[in-house]
């Protein structure tokens, strides 16, 4: 095995803060060295943790001390001495700039303090927002020369919503490969997620059959054995098998003697010949790979396209030349075979853009203008605070540029002030993004991990440490040009004489304050509404009508191999045997087996043919097909509307009978009765009669359509796809061990694919929109706290800055309400300028989330006013508070201040 | 002659604690083990920064030697900074000690209790 090597990006950071070569090598050492003490006993995620909380703290002691040679200087709450402006004025070296920077800050160590969260907060969702981009959108895979690799596919018209990959047939891929020039190397594969039996735990594994040149393709070669050779692609050649590094770690502690050992796949004997190195899954998370070896008669298939195609580009040629070749290729196919390929039609990708996902690109779009708009408001924020500051310091850069220093000296010197809080900003907000990067990680559940292509990659790396430096660098420039500017542009004479609290700022710059804040809370309400409305529509999806009862339901999700199950007579029995067994469970009330469970996955789709009904082949007649054992609609309770539901006289020799959904009979027989009425799902199928109807149920909840059904007694047409539903008193999770018991005793070798409460399912089928919504809830959680700190911290600067004024007024009289009054009311009408210009930008960032997320989200006036009232609340309260403390202060006290 | 150097308090366990396992091992005395001896015989943590910046202070002060050592491989290639005592260390330990020594003079009934 490897040695146990630390995080690499905690070493790097580690490395990047200790400045003297041999003390980096002599700390390093330390830690590795304990490390794999630390590994030993704690394993690698404790022993991970662990050199995170040790190298942190130390990186910050060496980072500290790499830019202060001499130890911190002593926080003292005094302006420069003039003897430290000329020593500024007169010194040179940037150490000295770097010097005074720092001299600065300790001197007002709660505002710096505030800057620096501030900005980390802002830095770390962006580093996150950035991380996920990187990892599922922008380069999901990377391996060597991705970009030379492109997916194939083809495509026979019709109506498809999606992007369908596995859709070459045998026969035309083997044209292909004898006449394709411009792309080397094509390679095929198809679907093939076998039953791994035979040993203790059976499971279904996820897998491929690949064309022989698969690896030579991907350019990787196995870790032990051997690929596979051109002569394990024949028919009848022995059964061999390909691990990937983590299933070899997982079922044999990564023994190398597994290569050569034999596994069950499918009730097949494969010998393994060899095993991939770490992280090679492609595609979606592969853990076998089996020779695609068909027969003659399927190679010549040119109807039944399921096989996916990558192929790599010759030298010279580019996707756009592949592309015009296949299409070329496609269409003498389509002259030359008539019958089956008259509509194809090719589709050449690069493999990126062919196995990423398309809904990724919505999601980190409207992810990234929030994070954008994130960091605005913490731009807004620090800008105003160092405006602040700025004023405050009026009387010091007054002296200076009398005492001979340059105006562009200040600026430069507001500009350095500006880098070292950055630099601290961002050291905090590597350790806040290390850790916020694991946790959005680990929120992701294993089941949807599989088809997360990049999920490997969201980690804290290089590229995302790079990205939030220079963000963090932008920002700066951002945040300090304003007061800067103000700075060098100050009047020397006045602010020098005007001495230090008299006056408040000249009522230009109050204007551009309240202005930052303003902007503030309308960024603030746009994020708010945004992460609402998303909130909303999860909610929608999880707890919304479905047609049928999710609670107290358990749901075991199987697939017979095609093998011992070809003869339908045998799945009958499985399926028997089973509910059998599980209804005897006590707590269990109603058990069924459904073909295609609800928000689990999706039924087949046929075209309807009605009797007596002409066929128009212009109006679309798609309708789903499910097969169901009669308890199902008791089981889900879904609604009997007419007739009777399925019974156990509809067996495989009865008369074929249907039960439809209601839409269906709406759709179809308006007005008349839909009882007794026959249909078929193919053009010269059987007929079924219709005995009943159902209520509707929502199969998906993505597009949220409820799709006619056309419900099949599982005994006239049994399925290899099966999922078990079962009623329970109580909670459902309790049965569970039944269940798998009831399936180990009707099939020993059978592996339960998913065995899950329905909720856990919908749970599931919603987790990409939910985690989605998590984390721009997040981020507009953030947005609130930075927009309530700026709002409080600019009212009691402002506040402080009239203790003068406020103990005259006092003084003449003026109640304390009154005093509220004069502070306050400047947040009210800052919060309500920001209201309503955030109003606008939520509506429009309303409408663009709207056309991204496929109607999802729908605008809701409640939502909107909820937002506002809260926001509103909080910004006021965040004003209050500073303008009750002005008003507290006792009146000679203040004016005696100064 | 160099004045002795004043070393702190933490500085002071450190130096002892560098003799304690160059003593035991000649010339082997690196942060690691030293880190572990004083957590043993003080029964407290100690920060890694803290050690490191005393070693180095020290180091400065003239109180300790440091050498590298060869790079291992379970040390990921990277290698050992050993320190020893320098006589100038010893010095400011003796000083430390014999104004420990004073100043608790008279509280030993007070001091040796159990």
């Amino acid at each position: 095995m490897t040695p146990a090597t630390p995080p690499a990006v905690a070493e790097r950071l580690l490395r990047l803060s200790v400045r003297d070569a041999e003390w980096r090598d002599a700390v390093l050492g330390d830690l590795r060295e304990e490390y794999a003490g630390m590994f030993q006993a704690r394993g690698s995620a404790g022993a991970r943790r662990w050199y995170w909380r040790q190298s942190l703290p130390l990186a910050a002691r060496f980072a500290v001390s790499r830019v202060l040679p001499a130890a911190a200087p002593p926080r003292r709450r005094t302006t420069f001495s003039v003897a430290s402006v000329e020593a500024a004025s007169l010194g040179t070296g940037w150490q000295q700039e770097f010097r005074h920077a720092w001299r600065a800050l300790w001197q007002r160590p709660g505002l710096s303090a505030v800057i620096v969260v501030t900005l980390a907060l802002a830095l770390t969702a962006n580093a996150v927002i950035f991380n996920l981009a990187d990892a599922l959108y922008l380069r999901p895979f990377r391996f060597d020369q991705v970009d030379r690799l492109i997916l194939v596919a083809s495509d026979i018209g019709g109506d498809k919503p999606y992007f369908d990959r596995e859709s070459v047939t045998p026969a035309d891929f083997l044209d292909w490969t004898r006449m394709v020039a411009t792309t080397r190397e094509l390679t095929a594969l198809a679907w093939w997620d076998p039953n791994y039996s035979g040993v203790d735990r059976p499971e279904q594994v996820h897998g491929f059959h690949v064309s022989p040149g698969f690896f030579d393709l991907m350019r990787v070669q196995p870790l032990l054995g051997r690929a596979f050779t051109p002569d394990e692609g024949r028919f009848e050649a022995n059964h061999t098998v390909v691990l990937s590094h983590a299933f070899w770690l997982r079922r044999f502690n990564a023994d190398p003697a597994a290569v050569g050992r034999t596994l069950r796949l499918d009730g097949v004997p494969h010998e393994v010949v060899g095993v991939m190195p770490p992280r090679f899954a492609v595609p979606y998370g592969s853990e076998v790979w089996a020779p695609l070896a068909y027969d003659e008669a399927t190679w010549a298939d040119r109807r039944r396209g399921n096989l996916m195609v990558f192929g790599r580009l010759a030298d010279g040629q580019t996707l756009a030349t592949a592309r015009d070749e296949i299409a070329g290729i496609v269409a003498r196919q389509a002259a030359e075979f008539p019958d089956t390929n008259r509509d194809r039609k090719s589709n050449v990708v690069s493999f990126s853009r062919g196995l990423g996902d398309d809904a990724v690109g919505p999601f980190v779009a409207i992810w990234q203008a929030a994070a954008g708009l994130l960091l605005l408001i913490a731009c807004a924020n620090i800008a105003n605070l160092l405006l602040a500051r700025g004023t405050e310091r009026q009387p010091e850069f007054a002296i200076r540029l009398a005492l001979g220093a340059g105006r562009g000296r200040l600026f430069l010197q507001l500009l350095i002030e500006g880098l070292c809080l950055a630099s601290l900003g961002i050291t905090v907000g590597f350790g806040l993004a290390a850790v916020a990067i694991d946790y959005s990680r680990n929120f992701l559940p294993a089941t949807v991990v599989r088809f997360v292509p990049g999920y490997e990659f969201i980690r804290l790396d290089l590229a995302t440490m790079t990205a939030m430096a220079a963000i963090g660098a932008l920002a700066t420039v951002v945040f300090s040009l304003v007061p800067a500017l103000q700075a060098s542009r100050a009047a020397a004479g006045g602010a020098m004489l005007s001495g230090t609290r008299a006056a408040t700022a000249p009522p230009g710059r109050q204007w551009l304050r309240s202005l930052l804040a303003g902007a503030q809370v309308a960024l603030t309400l746009a994020l708010l509404v945004a992460s609402a409305l998303i909130v909303g529509a999860v909610n929608r999806a999880t707890n919304g009508a479905m047609g049928f009862d999710k609670r107290n339901l358990i749901t075991a999700h199987l697939t017979l191999p095609n093998g011992p199950y070809a003869d339908q007579q045998r799945r009958r029995a499985f399926a028997a045997t089973l509910l059998e067994r599980v209804r005897g469970v006590p707590s269990v009330t109603e058990v069924a087996v459904i073909s295609a469970l609800p928000y689990a996955s999706l039924a087949p789709s046929r075209t309807l043919y009605l009797d007596g009904q002409s066929v128009d082949d212009a109006v679309p007649r798609t309708v789903d097909l499910q097969r169901a054992t009669p308890g199902y609609f008791a089981a889900l309770r879904i609604p009997l509307v007419a007739g009777r539901g399925l019974s156990d006289g509809d067996g495989p020799d009865a008369p074929r009978v249907a039960v439809v959904s209601q839409r269906l009979a709406e759709d179809y027989w308006p007005g008349q009765d839909p009882l007794g009425q026959r249909l078929r799902l193919e053009k010269d199928g059987e007929w079924l009669v219709v005995v009943g109807v159902v209520g509707d149920v929502l199969q998906d909840w993505f597009t949220g359509r409820r799709l006619p059904t056309v419900y099949r007694p599982l005994a006239q047409d049994a399925t290899l796809s099966m999922t078990f539903v079962a009623r329970t008193e109580g909670n459902p999770t309790l049965v569970a061990d039944a269940v798998r018991r009831a399936v180990a005793a009707a099939d020993a070798d059978q592996p339960i694919e998913s065995l899950a409460t329905m909720e856990q399912v919908i749970a599931a089928k919603v987790t990409g929109i939910d985690y989605f919504a998590k984390v721009i809830t997040v981020m507009s959680g953030v947005a609130l706290l930075l927009a309530v700190m700026g709002m409080y911290s600019l009212m009691s600067y402002l506040s402080s800055r009239r203790t003068r004024e406020i103990g005259l007024r006092v003084a003449l009289g003026a109640t304390r309400p009154q005093v509220i009054w004069l502070t306050a009311s400047r947040a009210g009408r800052i919060t309500a300028g920001g209201v309503v210009a955030g109003l606008a930008l939520a509506a429009t960032l309303g409408r663009v989330m709207q056309s991204a997320l496929f109607g999802l989200v729908t605008p809701d006036p409640w939502v909107l006013s909820a937002a506002v009232l809260a926001l509103a609340a909080v910004t006021l309260a965040a004003g209050f508070v500073p303008a009750r403390k002005a008003a507290r202060q006792d009146p000679w006290a203040a004016l005696r201040s100064e | 002659m160099k004045p002795t150097p004043y070393v702190g308090e933490f500085e002071y366990s450190v130096l002892l604690a560098v003799l304690h396992v160059d003593s035991a091992e000649a010339g082997e005395a690196y942060a690691v083990p030293v880190r572990a001896v004083l957590e043993d015989r003080t029964g407290r943590p100690v920060a890694r920064g803290a050690l490191y910046t005393a070693l180095e202070r020290l180091e400065a002060k003239g109180c300790l030697r440091s050498r590298m050592g060869d790079p291992t491989a379970e040390r990921g290639g990277k290698a050992r900074r050993y320190f020893t005592v320098t006589p100038l260390g010893v010095r400011a330990l003796k000083a430390m000690h014999a104004s420990l020594a004073s100043l608790s003079k008279g509280l030993e009934a007070l001091l040796e209790q159990p």
